[in-house]
């Protein structure tokens, strides 16, 4: 379970969190939507200290921390505990697919060199890549990145994955194999806060969705509750937007 | 004596040049690899903006870079002895100047030089770097430390390979000033075989051809190097 509490924070002059609140329950998905530039991002990034908080508490399972007392100890005991997926995937260009999801086993979590390969191609398995497994990052294409990043976050076991638009940077045909392998994810219940635009896919496959307008979760609801009855009149404003945009795209 | 140009003195004396090879390769290789030290750590100041110490780099690359190396050359050759003196006089201390071979000099000066300019390159390598490698890194767990040894480095050597190559070559011709600290290297053994016979151009002949071998030879090695280094372009391991 991840709990968010009171969590600001601004860049020089510009406040961009002014006090997020939000909790995912344990085997939780959560989508996060919201217009661009609404915080999304720097949220998950204070999640996993990318980004440094001014103010507020994160709870990441039994870990607990506060924005004033930040070590290199908080990052490594929060990093632990998370797993990201970036926009533009962010493989390590130097390792092979297998490398990428074996590294960190290896070098952060200290297994051995052949466990660390047993988990690899288990999960490379599981996204579909082990076919690609001694492939070079620039011999992927986009989804097949993308998947690849998400098997190194599976691999590590974290307690939460944090996802920023992992399909906003792919090809239209290239976006349902990468959903496929999160809803897979999903459906084990693993514990995720996805940042997306994919409303289908939020509706279709999020436990909660959680509305985040300049700077604050307005509110969180089970999918048909926000997209169809939300409380604020902002969120009726960006979901009718959205819903106007998709009509007219078909 | 009468020859304008004597051929046979000219080969005569190769292998008497030759004998400077070894001095040319050490001073070359010691400071090109002290050089990446003091460059790698002079980049990771620089990047860090380590107070400070971040100042001092700035002096010491913009006072190499902006000197000609002879004169570096000749500060160090001068300097390093009324340094020792200084600090015989003030500590009380006894460092023998006259027993410490001028090649040693040479090696300091080259490598305190060679970190100026390397700590630019390599700077330039690191930032190059997607900012995201680094990023991601840091969400798998890893420390500064792990992140750059393990992912960032790799990377920005092979961005750097061929400035370091170009680097070297460049280093390797300038070694040929060492022999006015009177460093026997290639150089300065042809200056000595010139001078004995007074047939100049034919030992300086001689040095510009095993200059030029050597550089051949650095050249196809960097090329198979490259080739490794760039696999991953390749796409597949193997
Ligand atoms: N490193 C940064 N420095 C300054 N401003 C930033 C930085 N990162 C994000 N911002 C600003 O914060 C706001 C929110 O950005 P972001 O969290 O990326 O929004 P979203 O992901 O919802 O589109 C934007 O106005 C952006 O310009
Ligand atoms: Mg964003």
């Amino acid at each position: 379970m991840i709990d968010i509490r009171g969590v600001q924070k601004s860049f020089k002059n510009t406040v961009v969190l002014r006090g997020v609140n939000l909790t995912v329950e344990e085997g939780e998905t959560v989508a996060l939507i919201g217009s661009s530039g609404s915080g999304k991002s720097t949220l998950l990034r204070c999640i996993n200290l990318l980004e440094t908080p001014d103010h507020g508490s994160i709870t990441i399972g039994d870990y607990k921390f506060k924005a004033h007392d930040i070590s290199r100890h908080t990052k490594k005991e929060v990093r632990k505990r998370t797993g990201m997926v970036f926009q533009n995937f962010g493989l390590f260009e130097n390792k092979t697919a297998l490398e990428n999801v074996t590294e960190a086993l290896i070098i952060v979590q200290k297994k051995k060199k052949a466990e660390a390969i047993e988990i690899g191609r288990y999960y490379l398995d599981k996204v579909g890549m082990i076919n690609r497994a001694d492939y070079y990052p620039i011999a992927l294409s986009g989804g097949q990145k993308q998947r690849v990043a998400i098997a190194r976050a599976l691999a590590l076991n974290p307690q939460i994955i944090l996802f920023d638009e992992p399909t906003s940077a792919l090809d239209p045909e290239l976006v349902q194999e990468v959903l496929h392998v999160i809803k897979q994810a999903s459906d084990e219940k693993m514990t995720m806060l996805i940042v997306t635009h994919e409303m289908d896919f939020a509706r279709e496959v999020a436990d909660k969705v959680a509305f985040m307008d300049e700077g604050v979760v307005l509110e969180a609801a089970p999918p048909e509750k926000l997209f169809f009855h939300p409380e604020h009149e902002r969120t009726k404003q960006f979901i009718d937007r959205y819903m106007q945009r998709f009509s007219y795209s078909i | 004596m009468g020859k304008i140009f004597d051929v046979e003195f000219m080969i005569e004396i190769i292998p008497d040049i030759l004998k400077g090879i070894p001095y040319t390769m050490t001073l070359a290789v010691i400071s090109f690899i002290v050089g990446l030290f003091i460059g790698l750590i002079g980049a990771l100041i620089k990047i860090y903006k380590v107070p400070v110490l971040r100042f001092i780099t700035g002096v010491y690359v913009s006072f190499f870079r902006g000197t000609p190396l002879i004169v570096q050359i000749l500060l160090f050759y001068y300097g390093i002895p009324i340094l020792l003196r200084i600090i015989n006089q003030r500590f009380g201390t006894s460092f023998d100047v006259s027993g410490v071979p001028a090649m040693v000099f040479m090696l300091v000066a080259f490598s305190v030089s060679s970190g100026a300019y390397l700590t630019e390159s390599i700077r330039a390598a690191i930032i190059s770097v997607d900012k995201g490698q680094l990023e991601s890194a840091y969400s798998v767990g890893m420390n500064t430390t792990q992140a750059m040894i393990r992912i960032v480095l790799p990377q920005a050597v092979k961005v750097a390979l061929p400035v370091f190559a170009n680097f070297f070559i460049g280093l390797l011709k300038d070694t040929s000033l060492a022999f006015a600290a009177s460093v026997t290297e290639i150089m300065g053994q042809a200056k000595i075989e010139a001078g004995r016979a007074s047939r100049f151009f034919e030992a300086y002949i001689d040095a510009a051809l095993i200059y030029w071998a050597i550089c051949i030879i650095f050249e196809f090695l960097v090329v198979r190097m490259e080739r490794n280094v760039r696999k991953n372009e390749r796409g597949m391991e193997k």
